[in-house]
């Protein structure tokens, strides 16, 4: 028995079938409960869980449609529309689910009808029904109003004015209906009907492509999914050259026999089709996930998914068959190393316009990168990173510290000069020689109007006795104010 | 006799098979001692003696694979070259280890000016750095602005790979190395860890050899663990140069990069010394004889070495005091690191 709190008493939420035969029924205190049968079994509800729960039901529905969308609490919608023939018809089909959920001890109640309001009516009012197309009338004209999925105010309100059965709203004229009632109500009943479409919005995005394979055999060993990866992906290939298209994202879903589902994804950074390429990607992505993926008794629907797809460049290949092309192996090598180790695995530098030193370079990740062009053959135009002509153009150091890190300067020869000593990782370093300062201001441009002005940075080049060249600076000025703190110091980068 | 002969051939065969299987193996002979002491590596470049030194070092590769002159590159220190019998290979796994952590700028600047000596030939190809999360964190990222004003590397050439773990890394370099379409595959790692030790070297080292393209391996505060890499340079940080004017060097300013390079492990080289400078506006290496500061401490031999007998020629401060007064191999000065095997 399961408990809810609904206005500050313990209510019954949900029970099963030896406490309904003690006569307990939903929505009783669970004090009463207690007084009539002290040894029953409470649990606490959990929403979070059911939720999970239903998410992981809706999962295993994608076997059967691609198009699941959850429904309030404790309901699924599967659209099937295109997908009742591959399982034997739509009788067969709701046995066949039916027949699973119970086996994996689900109490289901299911209803099919060509519009969605009339298969949910028919799932709790009439409990396994084949509702043919134009039969929705007479099917919910007997039903109370709750069949209707309205609001439990707009049901009670119909009620007072004698509106009890869906049927007795559908003789009633629209127009009053619509202006004391709301359009809801004529929105749900139309929807019911099939007079207006509804959509069923899927929790997924439905894959433009996907090939799958049911095995009568279910698979656990990882080299037997990477084979029916590639056996997928070959069949993937004739489909994305029909439509002139590669794939950019892939999913590889398997299907445990009890229900579990493991949804596994690879991004390419250009468009692919080859199926030898896909299985390499997935072979990177399985063994990183090797200890994620729990087989358990086997997988028995194995099915690869185009997510999103781009445009596919054909490339003349030479006579051997070969294509020499650079980009395409670095691509895939980033991809791989996506696959395997995450999406900031490979990283590309990307240069700013900005002139501060953190800023100016950008780490992107590969795929996200702007596709490196071929080395200009002309040199008229001056690079963009170029530094501004200048006779000494500032120098910047070959590495930089993520963070800058705090550092003690005891002492400066003068005020606003550079530290004559300084410590750094509680390492005392002698300054031998410094160059310096390069003044950089904050980008006041950037700042939201009305904040104090980030204080300038007084960047020094610094050569330590043992020849250790470092990028030092001076957060803010000297000040002559009594009670101002002293300026602070930071190391931001090492020398070649 | 017969007998003899026979299995002296099978040992020939065998060995060449096994020059095939591990690669070439040069090995460096010096040449019957002719008295003069310039086969005393570090001290070759004594003035006098001029570019005539190279004969007298014999290289010697055994097995059917001989490297053609193309196989290495060259650094532009002649000194440097013939120490190293040829240059860096370019086919191979090359390690250079900074002895402290907070030597990275210099370790990075030299495994830069040689992937910038790559790109002379190689141009426009992308180099890969990949390092472990601990050494990005501990001795700062690469920075591409720094990379493109000093190494002429564009921002579009560099990828960056960052791993969590050394495995992981590894496993990057690995599939990397074998690829021919970046220049260069630069591995960075932090201490001596145990997973990086002869297997995994070997197998990066295969790599390189197959894809024909160089793998440098930089280790900052490692010790000098036995790998399969053929050459191991050790580098850190000398002090620059002043900046040159117009008018002469300016006091106190802070010049071109500079590095000493010690040749740590080598088949073909003999332990020296170098301090190179790096030239940013021609990408090229330049040799410091006169150093700035003292690099190297004051000889064992005492403050105040005894004049040499003959006349006083004008010699570079490094150079050998005397032909005669040189020690013999076995005392040689102890700063000159000692050979290491394995």
């Amino acid at each position: 028995m399961i408990s809810h709190r609904d206005s500050n008493t313990q209510r019954i939420a949900a029970l099963d079938e030896r406490a309904e035969a003690l006569k307990l029924k939903r929505g009783m205190g669970i004090a009463d409960a207690r007084a009539m049968h002290p040894s029953i079994d409470v649990v606490e509800a959990d929403a979070e869980a059911d939720r999970r729960l239903l998410e992981g039901l809706a999962d295993w529905c994608d076997r059967y449609t691609p198009l699941v969308a959850i429904d309030a609490e404790d309901g699924l919608f599967l659209d099937i529309t295109g997908c009742a023939h591959l399982f034997g018809g739509e009788r067969a089909m709701q046995d066949e689910i039916l027949t699973r959920f119970f086996q994996q001890g689900f109490d289901v109640r299911a209803g099919l009808a060509s519009t969605p309001g009339a298969a949910w009516a028919a799932a709790r009012f009439h409990g396994d029904r084949i509702i043919a197309g134009g039969e929705e009338e007479a099917l919910l004209a007997p039903l109370p109003l709750s069949a209707l999925r309205i609001a439990p105010e707009t049901r009670a309100s119909l009620e007072s004015v004698g509106l009890r059965t869906a049927g007795a709203v559908m003789a009633a004229p629209r127009a009053p209906l619509a202006r004391r009632f709301g359009a809801t109500l004529l929105l749900r009943l139309d929807q019911a009907l099939g007079r207006l479409d509804e959509a069923v919005s899927p929790r997924l995005p439905v894959a433009p492509l996907s090939v799958e394979r049911h095995l009568a055999e279910p698979v656990m060993l990882t080299d037997d999914i990477e084979r029916l990866v590639s056996r997928l992906a070959v069949a993937l290939k004739t489909d994305l050259e029909r439509r002139g298209e590669g794939a950019r994202t892939l999913a590889l879903l398997l299907f445990r026999v009890d229900g579990a589902v493991s949804r596994i994804a690879v991004g390419t950074s250009r468009p692919m089709r080859e199926p030898r390429l896909i299985q390499k990607l997935f072979h990177e992505r399985l063994t990183a996930l090797e200890q994620n993926i729990d087989a358990g008794f086997g997988f028995d629907l194995v099915r690869l998914s185009v997510l999103s797809v781009a445009a596919f460049d054909m490339a003349q290949g030479d006579l051997t068959g070969e294509t020499e092309d650079d980009d395409a192996d670095i691509a895939l090598f980033a991809d791989r190393v996506r696959a395997r180790l995450g999406e900031a695995a490979v990283l590309k530098p990307v240069v700013v316009e900005s002139h501060l030193p953190e800023r100016a370079v950008k780490s992107v990740p590969f795929a996200e990168a702007p596709q490196r062009r071929a080395p200009a053959t002309d040199r008229t135009a001056p690079p963009r990173t170029a530094p501004p002509m200048t006779i000494y153009p500032p120098e910047r150091p070959v590495r930089l510290f993520r963070s800058p890190e705090p550092i003690e300067v005891p002492a400066t020869e003068i005020p606003e000069g550079p530290p004559m000593n300084f410590r750094w990782r509680r390492a005392l370093y002698r300054v031998a020689r410094a160059e310096g300062p390069e003044r950089i201001a904050a980008e006041w441009w950037r700042q939201p109007p009305g904040e104090e002005e980030a204080p300038t940075h007084d960047y020094y080049r610094i050569e330590d006795s043992e020849g250790r060249r470092y990028w030092l600076y001076r957060q803010g000025l000297y000040s002559t104010a009594p009670q101002a703190a002293p300026p602070r110091w930071f190391m931001h980068g090492v020398f070649a | 006799m017969a007998m003899n002969a026979v299995a002296r051939d099978t040992v020939f065969a065998l060995r060449r098979q096994i020059a095939k299987i591990e690669g070439t193996l040069p090995e460096r002979l010096e040449a019957p001692a002719r008295g003069a002491p310039g086969a005393i590596p570090g001290k070759v470049q004594s003035g006098a003696a001029g570019p005539g030194m190279a004969p007298d070092i014999t290289i010697v590769r055994r097995g059917l694979a001989v490297a053609s002159a193309d196989a290495f590159l060259h650094t532009g220190i002649e000194r440097l070259d013939a120490a190293l019998g040829g240059g860096l290979p370019k086919a191979a796994l090359s390690e250079i280890h900074g002895l402290e952590t907070r030597d990275a700028g210099a370790v990075a600047g030299f495994a830069l000016s040689l992937v910038s000596l790559i790109l002379k030939e190689k141009r426009g190809l992308p180099i890969l750095w990949v390092g472990t999360a601990e050494i990005f964190h501990e001795a700062g990222l690469p920075y591409a602005r720094g990379l493109h004003a000093l190494f002429g590397i564009e921002p579009e050439q560099l990828l960056f790979s960052e791993a969590p773990k050394l495995l992981d890394a590894l496993w990057i370099a690995e599939e990397a190395a074998r690829m021919t379409a970046f220049a260069a595959v630069i591995l960075e790692i932090r201490g001596s860890p145990q997973r990086l030790d002869l297997t995994a070297t070997r197998r990066l080292h295969a790599r390189a050899q197959n894809a024909g393209r160089p793998v440098l391996l930089l280790r900052q505060a490692g010790a000098a663990d036995p790998t399969a890499a053929p050459l191991r340079l050790i580098v850190s940080a000398a002090p620059a140069a002043s900046r040159e004017t117009v008018a002469g060097p300016l006091a106190g300013s802070i010049g071109r990069p500079a590095f000493t390079v010690d040749i740590g492990k080598s088949r073909t080289a003999l332990p020296g010394q170098f301090t190179l400078e790096w030239n940013p506006n021609e990408h090229a290496f330049a040799e410091r004889t006169e150093v700035p500061v003292a690099v190297v401490p004051a000889s064992g031999r005492g403050a105040d070495p005894a004049p040499a007998s003959g006349a006083v020629l004008a010699f570079p401060a490094l150079a050998a005091p005397a032909a005669g007064d040189q020690p013999p191999r076995q005392q040689h000065p102890a700063h000159r690191s000692p050979r290491r095997a394995g």
